[in-house]
């Protein structure tokens, strides 16, 4: 080889070389790194935003992503820096770092705030990447006014491509001055919109806002679930009763729903018997009820009975026992049922509970291919007979989903074993008034039951009935001093079904239906008028033509002289009113005309009148369990296709409500609402 | 006098082990019913062939809740209730006026007016079914859990 040839040769060779030998580096060091330094990123993910009170822990951690491109990086170190003055906080341990997991997501240790109040920037890092993300937190006055609410609630859901039955129940913590500091809630239409478990959504902030004089307002719920509500918020009409107990309705245009919300109080354990009913859908979104009994000591679920009614598959008193979790700070748990003996048990996987009080839980469904939801009640200590039952009202009601039909009535007990009685029901669009009923029934020292109203009330016939703790209002269960007792029904009907209640009937005067009442009511309805397809023949007809077949109402009022005047408001997604959806300052009126042969019946023509639309008027019935509480039910003799079921609850001092009661050092300042 | 008290006391053991099954029937066997207006029993089921003369989204006047067909058939014409959900959705049922169809279902009389509570209709020579055995209206999802449940069984097949 000439010496032009070698150095032709090496000027070839040698570049060629060291661009092997570059290339060999940067490979090697490639693969011994998933993360190319440079090209990493951290965002965030969920925690901002947040508000608690000074030295109360913030109800969800700040989580960060840490990424190459969409490659997650795992096992990156995560820095959270807080502020060193000022308002600020800490983590627990003092851990401030977090290290990504497969997912490339670092979550932090509970960050706790410090003892001074007001908004800050806690920054999240990672190593050799320039650029952090900031949580947005807020350091809000002492907790000394905070309480915690539960409230549940079920309807019909317009998002996710609705209606599709859904139910919602969670627990809430609401300062004095109307700022949700934090809570938890499961949300579950069986239908992809499930909130994840076992965490539930985190409610990371929202407002209560109410009238100190009517206490009706809203309740806007802040979620990590942006799926739900508009962008993860929901707003929620309520209407106080009195401090600790209120009825509410989902209030925006994601879904319409009732329910209740109560103030909660945290038992150190749970323990004793307690009766229970569930209503929603099935894995098949078929329509199904649940109702029966079951104990709990610690942690173990045991002595269960359950009646289900399947979209007419009836089944009666099974067995089950189950465990039950410890709840944690919002009062939230789970339930895990487990078949007893006899054929395999029909309930929900998952139910999560919510504690309202020693003696009242709300419960849900939290399958994602079934939902469901309802209320277990403590039985007290004592053992159940016939004679556990007196002269009572009752009302029924199918869900959204199932067919649609209201049912509400009075008894007495003339022997122990049978009643006799007047009912009112309109089984969608078949109505019967001021029916005489009668039946028989049973319930054993568990207080678990059946009840066969053997004539009088349409279909409604086949009830399974579960005694609760005659201490105990049920409507209210903070109530200690009226309205006590009663029980829980299910209609185990093979061609209907639903759930309800009954509440002993302890003054049927007309005098003391009388004085200032929260009322609410879940109406169903189709459309009226004949929507008959014509030029699209053939063709499934679209939204606006009878899908949605629910609105909803909550309000407030006087009775004088059986004379109501109220103002409230409608959540009407299918239009029954020809108006708006949201409807505030609707007007409600009608005088109850009592009913001479049945005292505590009363007929009222009750015209709902919203502020855009035309008012309606409803032919209703109301049944009076004493002053305080009464169920009312609208039975259509006529050709509208409407019912609804509700209550009249009487009410008391709204001085203690969150948003009414100012802190002392706030008290002086006017508020604006 | 004591030989009558015995032959009484016999009578009176004689009807009680007698009467005592139905006794202990009564204490745990519901009691009986009258049929709603809207009890369903596949027993009376019946099927109606005629044509389609009307296709309501949403009740006309007097109706009960839900779509219906109105159908003309041999013996007059009859007003054939779908439910809530038959007109809805994916799957929904597709018929015309002046469509021959066959419906199945129980005739009930209803607020004084007679209706007929179809389960399934033939039409198009296709099966819609609309209401389960029980009489429950079957709804968009619920076809379509179970499109869902048949197309996973024929997979595993």
């Amino acid at each position: 080889m000439n010496r032009k040839a070698y150095a032709s040769t090496v000027a070839l060779v040698f570049p060629a070389f060291i661009f092997l030998a570059l290339s060999f580096s940067t490979s090697c060091s490639s693969s011994s790194s998933s993360t190319p330094k440079g090209t990493e990123s951290i965002a965030m993910t969920s925690g901002s935003g947040q508000r608690a009170p000074i030295n109360v822990a913030f109800g969800a951690p700040l989580v960060a992503t840490v990424t190459t491109g969409t490659t997650p990086v795992s096992g990156a170190t995560v820095t959270f820096t807080a502020p060193t003055t000022g308002a600020s906080g800490t983590f627990a341990g003092g851990a401030n770092t977090a290290t990504t997991n497969a997912s490339g997501v670092a979550t932090s240790a509970v960050f706790t705030p410090n003892g001074t109040t007001g908004g800050y920037t806690v920054t999240a890092t990672v190593s050799g990447v320039t650029t952090g993300v900031n949580f947005l937190l807020t350091n809000t006055t002492a907790l000394v006014t905070s309480s915690n609410y539960s409230f549940y609630l079920s309807g019909l859901e317009n998002a996710n491509d609705g209606p599709n039955f859904y139910a919602l129940a969670g627990s809430v913590s609401i300062d004095l001055n109307g700022v949700v500091v934090s809570g938890e809630q499961d949300y579950n239409d069986a239908y992809g919109f499930t909130s994840p478990e076992p965490s539930g959504d985190i409610i990371v902030g929202g407002s209560l806002r109410v009238d100190p004089t009517t206490g009706q307002g809203t309740l806007t719920v802040v979620t990590n679930n942006l799926s739900l509500g508009y962008t993860g918020t929901e707003t929620i009409g309520v209407q106080f009763v009195n401090a600790s107990h209120g009825l509410i309705m989902q209030f925006d245009n994601s879904a319409t729903s009732s329910g209740s919300i109560d103030l909660q109080t945290l038992p150190s354990t749970l323990s004793g018997g307690y009766a229970f009913t569930l209503s929603g859908v099935d894995v098949d979104y078929d329509s199904t009820v649940f109702g029966g009994v079951f104990s709990i000591t610690g942690t173990t679920l045991q002595n269960g009975m359950v009646d289900v009614d399947d979209a007419g598959e009836v089944s009666l008193g099974q067995t089950f026992t189950g465990t039950a979790s410890a709840p944690d700070s919002f009062g939230r748990g789970t339930i895990i049922p487990a078949a007893g003996t006899g054929p395999g048990l029909n309930l929900p996987a998952t139910i999560n509970y919510y504690i309202v009080g020693p003696e009242a839980l709300r419960i849900i469904d939290v399958d994602p291919q079934d939902s469901a939801i309802g209320s277990a009640y403590g039985q007290g200590g004592a053992a159940f007979s016939d004679a556990s039952l007196g002269s009572s009202v009752f009302g029924l009601q199918g869900n959204s989903w199932s067919f649609l039909y209201a049912a509400a009535g009075q008894f007495t007990v003339p022997a122990g074993g049978t009643f006799q009685g007047v009912g009112d029901v309109d089984e969608e669009g078949s109505s019967t008034s001021a029916q005489a009923i009668s039946g028989t029934y049973s319930i054993a020292s568990n207080g678990y039951g059946s009840l066969t109203i053997v004539e009088g009330l349409e279909d409604v016939s086949v009830l399974g009935i579960y005694a609760t703790d005659p201490t105990l209002n049920l409507s209210d269960p903070n109530n200690q001093t009226s309205g006590l007792g009663g029980a829980l029904v299910v209609d185990l009907d093979e061609n209907i079904l639903g759930t309800g209640m009954v509440i002993p009937q302890t003054d049927s005067s007309t005098a003391s239906f009388t004085g200032n009442y929260a009322f609410g009511g879940q109406a169903f309805f189709d459309s009226n008028g004949g929507c008959e397809i014509k030029a699209n023949a053939g063709k499934p007809h679209d939204n606006g033509c009878g899908e949605f077949s629910e609105f909803d109402f909550i309000g407030q009022g006087s009775v004088t002289g059986g004379a109501l005047t109220g103002v409230g408001l409608i959540n009407d997604p299918d239009y029954y009113f020809d108006g708006d959806v949201l409807n505030t300052g609707a007007t409600f009126s009608g005088t109850a005309v009592p009913d001479g042969v049945n005292p505590g019946r009363y007929t009222i023509p009750l015209v709902i009148a919203p502020v855009d639309g035309f008012p309606v008027t409803f032919p209703t019935t109301i049944y009076q369990a004493d002053g305080g509480q009464l169920l009312w039910v609208d039975v259509n003799n006529y050709d509208d296709e409407d019912l609804f079921l509700g209550s009249l609850q009487q009410q008391g001092s709204l001085t203690e409500v969150p948003a009414i009661k100012k802190p002392a050092t706030q008290s002086k300042t006017p508020q604006k609402h | 006098m004591t030989d009558r008290f015995e032959r009484l006391c016999a009578l009176g053991v004689l009807c009680f082990i007698t009467l005592y099954p139905s006794l202990q029937a009564q204490t745990t066997a519901p009691a009986s019913k009258t049929a709603g207006p809207y009890s369903y029993h596949a027993s009376q089921e019946v099927t109606l062939s005629g044509t389609v003369s009307g296709v309501l989204a949403t009740p006309a006047a007097g109706m009960i809740m839900g779509s219906h067909l109105l159908l003309a058939t041999a013996s007059g014409p009859v007003d054939a209730s779908l439910g809530r959900f038959a007109l809805l959705g994916k799957g929904a049922l597709t018929v015309a006026a002046g469509q021959p169809i066959a419906v199945t279902g129980v005739m009930k009389t209803l607020k004084t007016k007679q209706v007929f509570l179809v389960r399934t209709v033939k039409a198009g020579g296709a099966v819609y079914a609309i209401r389960n055995e029980h009489g429950f209206a079957i709804s968009p999802q619920a076809r379509q859990r179970a499109s869902q449940r048949a197309a996973q069984k024929s997979e595993s097949l």
